[in-house]
This record gives structure tokens, C-alpha cells and sequence, in this order.
């Protein structure tokens, strides 16, 4: 992190986080079923642990996420398995209501 | 002519399968469709018994089946009928299932507990399989070494950029997870095991019957009843639910049912109007049954349950509420089967009139004096024991359950219903040594309390999360929360999502107790199938 300098407070939160040796401490807590602990960045947490450092509001960068499978177990990855999820919904901040649940129920 | 025909029609029919055991025809059904729908991509290794690449050498639970199945549909382009696509699980969670030890320890994930905290032991285990889904999912299966490395394969390749996020990055990604993951898992859920082989040799006990049930869950408190279950046929059932919930109001309910691999029951119903699920599990003796009982849609609702089949050594399933304080007089209700007249409350504790008995209760005024030993004691009814009566003289401390939740936005016209939380106040002493969280701590039981949500730090204050993410009901504990998408009211049109501490006070007597939880209230997720 030396030689990167915090531009934003986002930055300045992550910095300061490091250095206070926050992030492996939050990692571990992680463990709910079902959601990842993949932060970097995180679906339903941050690194630390809480929301605020998500993509807000996360349809904002959302097909930038989804597209590289970046939490295939919970968003529906558009690189190999889905790749028509977005068809409906180009534009995710106004659309985003067109994207559907992935997982083939009963119809009957 | 007549005479001569009917004998010729009988005969037809035997041959289609009159005669041959109901399982035996979905096998033929199922390994029909196999061998219609599979065989573009699968080779047949084994006609007799069949037997075919990769599927022949895992075993799973029926929801596991379900999603390989489902998988085949979404990736490969398997075209199948619901109908079909359930005579397949069936027939693959009977012959190539868990047996039931083989489930203990991740059970949470069938029935839907999502906001279990997984631990394990194996660091290289939660790093490399739970960090994306439940560690669950993995160890609800079992192959060998080879179709482990093939499952390896299959993750690198669907999803590539695996190998790029933090925890995969940092290390030989690769050759850990041949290395060091694939022997591992081969050796702790191998294809092979000594209670697979004992469970298929066990024979299986039908379910049907009448059933005494107790169950528990936030909102309503406890509850009890009787489910009768009838059929049979092929493993399906009829069940109906019929009891009450411990402030008097009816839980009533019918569906249907079946039971996989000789033990895994699943029922849909409709409960009061709202379609629920059961996932349960049927002992050995094929005596009780027990799991989650939850909303099919909301499954964040539901309740833990019991049952005990009728006829079976009489059993106490539970004393409702579950403690009494000492020096008070209170209502017990006993729930189980074959209670016996002599109830018996341990001492200190006693029967001050019975006030009401059928086969699957006992109602009872009981009294407990001020000297009653402190904690948990066993209470029989008769013959039938199992469940412990709580004495307590005071409330040392609450606690808030689940202590972390994590619930997630929906609706507002989008496909995800929301995800709520559900909390619960529990009561605890804090034993001779005064002192909370030590050995000696004896839990109460679940009790009322007034609920609130506070902001859980000073960016939740800033971003107003208690206004935006939703509302918590001050007397239920249950948090509902907002819409999903983006709030254009909120910082950067930010989703209603936040981070609460979840506040419950309790009145014990003159004195006020309070606890607090955290709870995360997040974005939805669009990829939900039945194992998280």
C-alpha cells in the first residue's frame, strides 16, 4: 500500500483499515451460509463487515461483477452459465427489475 | 370372446408393471429417461445394473440430485419435464444417497437455516469451497478422489476468474486444490462408506400414521398437534397438520409428501393459507421425525419440529413453556406420546391439578417452590421421558438469536422476495460464579421482549440505515425490510441496504435487561437453489 496513495474516503477507510489490522479479523466472521467471503469486492459484505464499501448502489457496477463470475453463488455469472441473464435489463439501474431468479423451479 | 380377452389384458398389465414393486417401476422409468436424455453426453459403462459415467459414482441428497439435475438443464441444455426431472431425484437420492449420519452436522443447510455461521475445521476447506457457497453444499456429498479432481475441473473452467480473487491470488490455487483439496475431500466424504453399505441393508419404515408434534419459532412461541399421514405408495404420502400454537390460536394444514433414500421426508402443504415446506429426517426406528418446518417462499420463516409417531415407547417430546420460575405457580403443557397418569416434575416442582389429557397431551397446573433446585431437571409422564422442565429464579441475562443475521431487500416489482429476520430473546442464568458466559450457565428459554434497530456505527448514523432499510416490529422481532434497487433518496441512490445493532429489553419482574445483536440488511440474490 506504500506506494498507493487514498484519493477518496473510500480509500482512506481501507488504508486506515490495514493498518489497524481490521480486514483478516472481519474475514473470519464471514461465515454465514450462503454468503460469500469473497470481498474484494464483497456481495453481501464488505471487507469490513459492513455495507458501506459495496458497489453503491450495486446495480451501478453490477454486469462489471457479474460478467467475470465474481460471486457465481449468489449472481448469476454471464461469462459461461447465464449468459442472456441481462437480455431484459441492459441498463441495470433502470431495468434492474427485468433480472430473474436463475434457479430452474417446478413449473407445476 | 369376453372370457378369452380379460385373462390377455390382465396379462399386459402384470407386464407393465402391476406386480413389480412401485420402486422397482420408477427405477425402470428412471433409467429410461437416462438412458433417452443422458446418453448425448454420458457413456454407459454398465447395462446391467446400469451403470453410467459420472452419475453412477456420486452420492447426494435429494436436493443435491436436484441441483446436479437442474445444472444439466441451465448448462447443457437437458430438456426434461418437471415429472421426469422428479422421478430422476427420486431414483438417484434412493440408490445413490447419504445415509442419514452421513447428513449430521449440516443438516442447517436442507432446511434452510441460512443464517447458520459455518466453522470448520480445515482452513484449507473454508477457503477454498465455502468461500463462495456453504461449505454444506460440499459436505452433503460424496465421491471419489477422481470425480472430485473432475469437480475441480468443472469450477476452474465455469467460472475462471476464480483464480483471481482474494484467498486464491494469495496461493498455488491450482495445485492446492488437486493436491491437498481432492485427497482431502476424498478421504472425508468418499464414494464408499461403511454406513452408506449398513443404511441400504436397514429396512426402511413407512411413514404413515398419526404423529404428536411440538414445535417452536419466533412470532408464535411454541406449538403442538397431531399430523396424520396416509399412502404410501411409491414412498408418496398425504399429510395433514392439526394443532395450535401456545396462545390458543389453530395451526392447520394439508399436502403431500415423500420420503427419499428410506428416511429424507419433504412435504409441501398449504399451512393457514401460506404454502410451507417440511424438511425432515425419519429415525431409524422410524419413530420420530424432525427438521424445519418454513415458508416456501419466505423460508427465513419457519419453526423447529418434533414428532413422535403414536403407539411408538411412550415419549415426551416437550414441556411448553419450557421453564417455571421458582416460587410460581404456572401452566405446563406436556406434549408427546403414551404420557403416563404419573407426572412427575422433578423436585420442588409439582402437579397441582391436571386440567386437561388426550393421547398426545397433558395439560397441568404445576408449582415450584422457592428452594427448587436450580436449572435444567428431566420431567417424565410415566414411561415417557426426553424432555427437561427449566427452574430459574431469576433472568441474569438475554441473549439476542441469532446474535448475526443476515437479511436481504426485495420485492419493489423485482423477481426476489425480500429476506426478513427473525429474532428471538433468550434468557439466561448466569450460575453459581455469577459470572456470564462460563460453564456453569443455565439457559431459560425463549421469553417476550420490546425490539428495536440502532444504527451500528457511526457511517450506519451518517447513512440513516434504521430509516432506510427497513422496520422491525416492536413486539414480534421481526425485521421486514425495505424494497430492493436503487433508493434515490439515499447517498449516491445507494440500495436500502445497512448495518443495525438489534436491540431486545426484557422486564423481569422490576428489573430491565436488554441485549443487542448485529444485523446486516443487504442486496438480494438472483442464484437461489435449495442448498446455499
Amino acid at each position: 500500500m506504500k506506494h498507493l496513495k487514498p484519493v477518496n474516503n473510500k480509500a482512506h477507510t481501507l488504508t486506515q483499515a490495514v493498518v489497524d489490522d481490521q480486514v483478516e479479523e472481519v474475514v473470519a466472521m464471514q461465515s454465514i451460509a450462503g454468503c460469500t467471503a469473497t470481498t474484494d469486492p464483497g456481495w453481501e459484505i464488505d471487507a469490513f463487515g459492513g455495507v458501506t464499501s459495496l458497489c453503491q448502489p450495486m446495480e451501478s457496477d453490477l454486469y462489471g461483477c457479474a460478467d467475470p463470475c465474481w460471486w457465481p453463488a449468489q449472481v448469476p455469472d454471464m461469462m459461461n452459465t447465464y449468459p442472456d441473464w441481462n437480455e431484459q435489463a441492459t441498463n441495470s439501474a433502470e431495468n434492474w427489475r427485468n433480472l430473474g431468479t436463475v434457479f430452474p423451479a417446478d413449473k407445476d | 370372446m369376453k372370457n378369452f380377452k380379460l385373462p390377455r389384458l390382465t396379462g399386459g398389465l402384470l407386464l407393465a408393471g402391476v406386480i413389480l414393486p412401485v420402486s422397482a417401476v420408477q427405477a425402470a422409468d428412471a433409467e429410461a429417461i437416462i438412458q433417452t436424455k443422458c446418453m448425448a453426453c454420458h457413456t454407459q459403462e454398465q447395462a446391467e445394473p446400469l451403470e453410467m459415467s459420472r452419475m453412477s459414482h456420486q452420492r447426494k441428497t435429494p436436493e443435491g440430485w436436484l441441483m446436479t439435475i437442474a445444472r444439466m438443464q441451465v448448462m447443457h441444455g437437458l430438456d426434461v419435464s418437471d415429472e421426469e426431472r422428479r422421478t430422476l431425484v427420486k431414483y438417484f437420492a434412493d440408490k445413490q444417497g447419504l445415509a442419514p449420519e452421513e447428513t449430521a452436522g449440516a443438516r442447517y443447510a436442507l432446511e434452510r437455516r441460512l443464517n447458520t455461521m459455518e466453522s470448520f475445521e480445515s482452513a484449507n476447506f473454508e477457503q477454498m469451497c465455502a468461500r463462495c457457497h456453504s461449505g454444506a453444499r460440499v459436505e452433503l456429498q460424496r465421491r471419489p478422489a477422481e470425480e472430485w479432481k473432475h469437480l475441480v475441473n468443472f469450477h476452474l473452467g465455469q467460472w475462471p476468474s476464480l483464480e483471481y480473487q482474494a484467498q486464491a491470488r494469495d496461493r498455488d490455487w491450482m495445485g492446492l486444490a488437486f493436491k491437498q483439496m481432492v485427497p482431502e475431500l476424498a478421504s472425508n466424504f468418499p464414494l464408499q462408506s461403511a454406513s452408506w453399505d449398513n443404511w441400504q441393508k436397514v429396512t426402511k419404515v413407512p411413514v404413515s400414521g398419526s404423529w404428536s408434534f411440538s414445535a417452536q419459532m419466533p412470532v408464535k412461541g411454541d406449538a403442538r398437534g397431531v399430523m396424520t399421514i396416509t399412502g404410501g405408495k411409491g414412498d408418496q404420502y398425504q399429510v395433514s397438520i392439526d394443532g395450535e400454537y401456545a396462545d390458543g390460536s389453530a395451526l392447520k394444514g394439508s399436502g403431500t409428501a415423500i420420503v427419499y433414500t428410506g428416511y429424507e421426508w419433504r412435504a409441501n402443504l398449504t399451512v393457514d393459507g401460506v404454502k410451507m415446506r417440511q424438511v425432515f429426517a425419519l429415525s431409524a426406528d422410524g419413530a420420530e421425525l424432525t427438521g424445519r418446518m418454513f415458508e416456501t417462499i419466505h423460508d427465513e420463516a419457519g419453526m423447529d419440529f418434533a414428532a413422535v409417531r403414536s403407539g411408538s415407547s411412550p415419549t415426551l417430546l416437550s414441556v411448553q413453556p419450557e421453564f417455571i420460575r421458582a416460587g410460581s405457580t404456572q401452566v405446563l403443557t406436556l406434549v408427546g406420546t403414551g404420557l403416563g397418569k404419573q407426572i412427575s416434575l422433578g423436585d420442588g416442582v409439582s402437579v397441582v391439578s391436571e386440567i386437561y389429557r388426550d393421547d398426545n397431551k397433558v395439560v397441568v397446573q404445576a408449582t415450584a417452590n422457592n428452594k427448587a433446585q436450580l436449572g435444567p431437571r428431566n420431567v417424565d409422564a410415566g414411561k415417557a421421558t426426553g424432555a427437561t422442565l427449566n427452574v430459574y429464579n431469576n433472568v441474569d441475562r438475554i441473549n439476542v438469536v441469532p446474535s448475526f443475521a443476515v437479511a436481504r431487500v426485495g420485492g419493489n416489482g423485482g423477481s426476489t422476495p425480500k429476506y426478513n429476520a427473525y429474532f428471538q430473546a433468550e434468557a439466561w442464568m448466569n450460575g453459581a460464579d455469577g459470572q456470564p458466559d462460563t460453564a456453569d450457565d443455565m439457559r431459560i428459554g425463549y421469553v417476550p421482549a420490546k425490539w428495536h434497530v440502532e444504527p451500528f456505527n457511526e457511517q450506519a448514523a451518517v447513512d440513516r440505515d434504521v430509516h432506510f432499510t427497513g422496520r422491525m416490529d416492536e413486539k414480534t422481532g421481526v425485521f421486514t425490510t425495505a424494497g430492493a434497487g436503487p433508493n434515490p433518496e439515499r447517498r449516491m441512490s445507494t440500495n436500502n441496504a445497512g448495518n443495525l445493532k438489534v436491540i431486545a429489553d426484557v422486564m423481569d419482574g422490576d428489573k430491565a435487561l436488554s441485549a443487542e445483536g448485529q444485523m446486516i440488511v443487504t442486496v438480494q440474490r438472483w442464484n437461489n437453489p435449495p442448498l446455499p
